[in-house]
């Protein structure tokens, strides 16, 4: 009996053997591991076991992961002992973009197994799982609120948020056909709907930045409302009344410029008679920075006798600094003469340029817009102010503007030279140089004759002395000298003035006569 | 029958024109949106770097984040994957500032701003992914490999170096409790990749 269990045992043995490795606390013993697929779907590592689901019952599973590199397997919690074939793991600190490996130990009764997955990134593994939808219905549209895939504290979308994008699929319940709605975001709108009709539709997640597409989630169906009923609940979803277009009359409303900051906008529109307020519109998207007003160019005009030299600048902006030289504009040129109406345009893109050809003396008109040259958001701007130009004289005119140059800077050196002459004259006249001409040198030879032609001043003075009675002196002096030394002058040179006054005369004039012949 | 290798290369030559001119229409819608990145990357500098003034009881707990600098250099051929890593570091960036637990240490309509600026910036630089990176030609593309079956598929690994960086940065963030010190370290940091980011639309300009 002995031998015979024994022998049953070695058979049962024999039997798991192949199931039963060694199992140690630490694991550096284990070896020959079997190998298995395990799916990432979201945050869950999910179990491809491969056995029939007989074998699955009362199977527990415990995964431990290895970071690569490091030796020691962590067990990963609320994974331990457990019957289902998926663990989530967004409790753990894992980091997803960095290489781990991971083990399942399968425990059945009092036999366990083994299993490793070959080393792997998570992230590059994971699979997008179905997200969460919410449905709004009105009359003729749905709206459609989608929340990423994962949990709030998802490990593995922790830095996707914002990069998801969506895709669905609906259909009308009551027949067949299916529209497929692509790369939408988690807040779309669907219109053009009928009311009163039941849609269903199911949605999946996508990242296209990390090629990863998603599974559909479940199918969710909704009804449309009847026909422009009140939307009763308001769902404003972050959205802000424009200011002065509150409650307008009119089919248009003007916006101020910087009420928001610079960015990409969404509008929508609602109307309403007072007592029914229907729906909102559908909603456009408005970029500020590219539909945005393109401010009219500033025109500087020059000209010449036959054409204008046209400069045009940027408009005056606030802000805006390093970028907009190279905006690529094209310029639309019109100008016409101020006494007709023909007017003629010219398209430029260069902002410096010469419009040939026109008439001299004429007043010329300039305005100019810019365009851009998009296909897309075709943009003009306002025309400019209007410049008023003359074109300068003609070339006849030049040579005769030459011609009066010429004489004028003849007649400037001709009164230059003039202007010489006189002066030397004037010099001549007036004062006179002192040295005498050499003739005089030659004829006056004696000294005190030259002394006494030189001496003018001296010459003018004769002076006479009358020294009679004794009872009485008289000093007779003809000149103004009043100096004392002239009374002992002898009375040899000069005679009475009364009786010799011919004399006097002729005498004086004599001197005088020989004074002026050496002026 | 000396003639025949002239016409010929009368007509490529033709052709290269051609092909030259269709290039330069198409990329003209490229070339506006450049000039708009270029000024919405700048204007986005500007606003992380009003409040100049690093608080000096931050520097202790600054970390080094260790920005990957294998797609910083420029050179022709890499100008796409640049503008793709750019297009990614624009949206994690977008997606770090719309964190909730950010404290008012800004105001709030200076966070909006520079939301609504990287949204902007993210826009721009998708757009303009020739070939297959735009994110719709991924999606269409994605949907017909769909279609094949699971052997047939290839399989794109994603840019990890990049994400990698993001991740030490979100961690910090919580490891910190979103403090005001670890939000200006960061902001310090997204300074940082934006210059990058104008750095590469001011090279655009030069084609």
């Amino acid at each position: 009996r002995m031998v015979a269990l024994l022998g049953a045992m070695t058979l049962v043995l024999v039997a798991v053997a192949p199931w039963v490795l060694p199992v140690a606390a630490g694991g550096k013993n284990l070896k020959s591991y079997q190998k298995v697929e395990v799916d990432i779907i979201d945050d869950n590592f999910i179990l491809q076991w491969n056995r029939s689901d007989e074998s699955l019952r009362s199977v527990t599973f415990s995964f431990d992961y290895q970071k690569s590199g490091t030796d020691n397997w962590i067990q990963l919690p609320g994974c331990q002992n457990i019957t289902s074939t998926k663990c989530n793991f967004s409790s753990v600190k894992l980091n997803v973009y960095e290489e781990i490996k991971l083990r399942i130990r399968a425990e059945k009764e009092n036999t366990s197994s083994w299993y490793e997955v070959d080393p792997f990134t998570p992230y590059n593994k994971a699979q997008i799982g179905p997200p969460e939808v919410h449905l709004e219905a009105e009359d003729k549209a749905i709206m459609i609120n989608i929340s990423p895939p994962g949990t709030k504290n998802s490990v593995m979308w922790a830095l996707d948020g914002s990069g998801f994008r969506y895709s669905l699929v609906i259909w009308k319940n009551s027949s067949s056909g299916e529209e497929e709605i692509e790369n939408i975001y988690s807040i779309h709108k669907i219109y053009k709907l009928l009311p009163e009709t039941t849609y269903c539709l199911k949605v999946k997640a996508a990242l296209p930045m990390a090629w990863k597409v998603g599974i559909y989630g479940p199918v969710y169906c909704i009804k449309t409302t009847a026909f422009l009923k009140r939307n009763p609940v308001n769902h404003s979803y972050k959205w802000k009344q424009m200011p002065n277009c509150e409650n307008v009359k009119t089919t248009q409303c003007v916006f101020p410029q910087n009420i928001f900051p610079k960015g990409i906008y969404f509008l929508r529109v609602q109307a309403s008679d007072g007592n029914n307020t229907s729906f909102w519109s559908e909603e456009i998207k408005f970029d500020t920075e590219i539909q945005a007003f393109l401010l009219p160019p500033v025109l500087k005009v020059r000209s010449t006798s036959d054409s204008l030299h046209i400069y045009i600048g940027a408009p005056e902006q606030s802000g805006s600094k390093p970028v907009n030289q190279d905006y690529p504009l094209t310029y639309e040129i019109i100008f016409w003469e101020n006494t007709s109406n023909a007017e003629r345009k010219i398209f430029k893109e260069k902002t410096d340029f010469i419009v040939p050809n026109l008439k001299p003396l004429t007043v010329y008109c300039v305005k100019a817009r810019a365009h851009t040259m998009d296909e897309k958001w075709n943009k003009s701007s306002a025309f400019g102010d209007v410049v008023f130009v003359k074109t300068k004289p003609g070339n006849a005119s030049n040579i005769w503007l030459i011609a009066g140059i010429g004489t004028i800077s003849i007649t400037i050196l001709a009164v230059i030279y003039v202007v010489k002459v006189l002066l030397r004259c004037i010099n001549y006249v007036f004062f006179p140089s002192l040295k005498p001409s050499s003739n005089i040198d030659e004829y006056f030879s004696e000294q005190p004759l030259k002394n006494l032609l030189l001496s003018t001043s001296e010459e003018q003075i004769e002076k006479c002395f009358i020294i009679e009675n004794i009872s009485t002196i008289a000093t007779v002096e003809e000149t103004n000298q009043t100096d004392e030394d002239h009374k002992k002058y002898s009375s040899q040179n000069c005679q009475d003035s009364g009786n010799y006054s011919n004399e006097d005369e002729s005498e004086s004039k004599t001197s005088e006569e020989l004074q002026q012949d050496f002026v | 029958m000396s003639t025949k290798p002239d016409m010929i290369q009368k007509c490529l030559w033709l052709e290269f024109l051609v092909g030259l001119f269709i290039a330069g229409t198409l990329s003209l819608d490229c070339n506006l949106l450049n000039v708009h990145l270029r000024r919405v990357t700048w204007q986005n500098l500007r606003l992380l770097s009003m409040s100049n003034s690093f608080p000096i009881e931050c520097l202790r707990e600054n970390v080094a984040f260790e920005l990957p600098q294998e797609f910083l250099q420029y050179t022709q051929p890499m100008k796409r994957d640049m503008r793709k890593a750019f297009h990614e570091m624009s949206l994690q960036a977008f997606n770090i500032f719309s964190q909730h637990t950010f404290k008012s240490t800004w105001k709030e309509k200076h966070l909006k701003q520079i939301q609504i600026g990287l949204d902007q910036q993210a826009e721009y630089l998708n757009q303009c992914l020739e070939e297959r990176g735009n994110e719709n030609e991924i999606m269409k593309e994605m949907k017909v490999d769909e279609m094949k079956p699971s052997e047939a598929r290839v399989p794109h690994p994603s840019n990890l170096e990049l994400r990698r960086y993001f991740n030490r940065i979100d961690n910090f963030l919580k490891e910190k409790k979103y403090s005001d010190c670890a939000w200006e370290i960061v902001r310090v940091e997204i300074r940082k990749c934006l210059y990058y980011i104008y750095k590469f639309a001011a090279l655009l300009r030069s084609k």
